[in-house]
């Protein structure tokens, strides 16, 4: 298990490079990465469903804070939260999650990792794009946006999870 | 007999009351989840606008600190774009001065016996934040309430017109950009009477939409758009960009008309905002006719 205060400033760290890197860059066709649903991917197994949903929300505001988006964010990321406990039963490895230390790549290997969180990021992407937008005369940049931000999107996890979180040695 | 009546009733409210409370049991994660989405997209839709202007954006006193530090880091990188861009302002109005003229007629000169009053300041300001690959794009400046500037001023850089301010904190101020669907101000086309309202409906951040302009009016490729300054909040004749694509639109007596903005929206970094000195006026007078219909 991982203390509070680490997932305190995780909260921060994510936030910040959110609000003032990643939301920043500008890499054309409307790519747009976001990475912190990563944050709520990663908060502990046994957390409850609605702590989830209220610690994303707070998560989604602080992005709101940088962008101007006036709450998009807070809503995309209550969506993932709702459906993270699903995924996880969904993706459940044979003996459960109990002996693991945290939601990571390290831990339960690329597979788990890369289909969780590609759904995860499915689901956060198109609703996010479906609200900006909110036609559907509008769903090819819909569908463009979805693909090539998630595309962007799950490579940032996967370079965040081989520079941060490799696997711990068992000693 | 009274008695067994009530005892029924006690129990049917009782029974009741278990009910609701076993609904929101099993319900209370999807009820949660919906309160915290009815909080945010109620400020996304603005259905509600309290949290829409207090809470959800950059004009706060802490993002908008972080935010001017982060430009304190990255304004290096576009410094020679900024820089040339003010010089060519400068370079346009040197041009302007009495001292860049000579007389090539002795015997008749102009005298201007017209006065004048001035009817619009400008505030200068720099862009710390700001977004183009949204639908609705909107960026943060550096000056706010402290340096006289209120909500619905109008914003111009140097090569034309960039937004109107949304949202204002003491030391910040977030403008609504001229990328926002219903940014909805009215822009002339140059050599014709023709206004229209200008939106941003092709998620091109180089192009906007001028709608409503009727297509008995004969208007040309390349000719220059200029705000109208209807509702105050820019001066008459600032540039907006050129006619780029002319097509009619298909079942209605109108053209379809893109422009192509002279302020390319990827790269503003210097802005003015403008300040109406008779604003004031001009908005009570209009409010004044709406309450006599």
């Amino acid at each position: 298990m991982i203390g509070v205060p680490i997932h305190i400033i995780r909260f921060i760290l994510f936030a910040l490079a959110q609000g003032l890197v990643f939301g920043q860059l500008d890499f054309g066709f409307g790519i747009h990465p976001m990475i912190y649903p990563l944050f709520i991917l990663m908060l502990p197994f046994d957390l409850g469903a609605i702590p989830l949903m209220i610690i994303s929300f707070f998560m989604g505001v602080s992005v709101d804070f940088f962008m101007n988006t006036f709450g998009l964010h807070a809503s995309a990321s209550v969506v993932i939260a709702y459906f993270r406990p699903e995924l996880f039963k969904l993706f459940s490895p044979r003996d459960g999650y109990e002996s693991f230390r945290q939601p990571s790549a390290g831990d339960l290997g690329y597979n788990w990792f890369l289909s969780v969180a590609g759904l995860m990021v499915l689901i956060h992407h198109l609703w996010f794009f479906f609200l900006e937008y909110f036609k559907l005369s509008d769903w090819f940049y819909i569908l463009q946006k979805t693909v090539l931000s998630g595309l962007l999107t799950l490579l940032i996890f996967v370079l965040i999870q081989i520079i941060f979180f490799k696997k711990q040695k068992v000693l | 007999m009274i008695i067994a009546s009530a005892s029924v009733e006690q129990n049917i409210v009782s029974v009741f009351m278990r009910n609701l409370i076993a609904f929101f049991q099993r319900f209370r994660v999807f009820l949660v989840f919906l309160v915290l989405q009815l909080i945010a997209l109620g400020s996304f839709f603005s259905w509600m606008s309290y949290p829409r202007t207090k809470f959800f954006n950059t004009s706060s006193a802490v993002t908008g600190t972080m935010l001017s530090w982060k430009h304190e880091v990255t304004k290096y990188l576009t410094l020679d774009e900024a820089n040339e861009q003010l010089q060519n302002e400068i370079v346009a109005l040197r041009e302007e001065l009495p001292e860049s003229f000579i007389s090539i007629d002795a015997k008749t000169t102009l005298i201007n016996d017209t006065l004048y009053r001035q009817a619009f300041r400008y505030i200068p300001a720099t862009v710390i934040n700001s977004s183009h690959q949204h639908k609705n794009n909107y960026f943060t400046i550096d000056a706010g309430r402290l340096k006289g500037i209120t909500p619905k001023m109008g914003v111009v850089s140097s090569e034309g017109v960039v937004g109107i301010v949304y949202d204002v904190s003491d030391h910040y101020a977030v403008v609504k950009s001229i990328l926002t669907e219903n940014i909805n101000f009215s822009a002339y086309v140059e050599g014709s009477t023709a206004f229209g309202i200008l939106k941003y409906l092709d998620n091109d951040p180089r192009r906007i939409s001028l709608t409503g302009i009727s297509n008995d009016i004969a208007i040309k490729r390349g000719s220059i758009v200029k705000t109208r300054g209807s509702s105050g909040y820019f001066p008459k004749g600032l540039t907006i960009g050129k006619v780029d694509v002319l097509e009619p639109v298909e079942g209605k007596p109108l053209w379809d008309i893109k422009i192509r903005l002279s302020q390319d929206m990827r790269k503003v970094h210097h802005v003015f905002v403008v300040e109406n000195i008779l604003g004031e006026e001009l908005e009570r007078l209009q409010g004044k006719v709406k309450e006599l219909n």
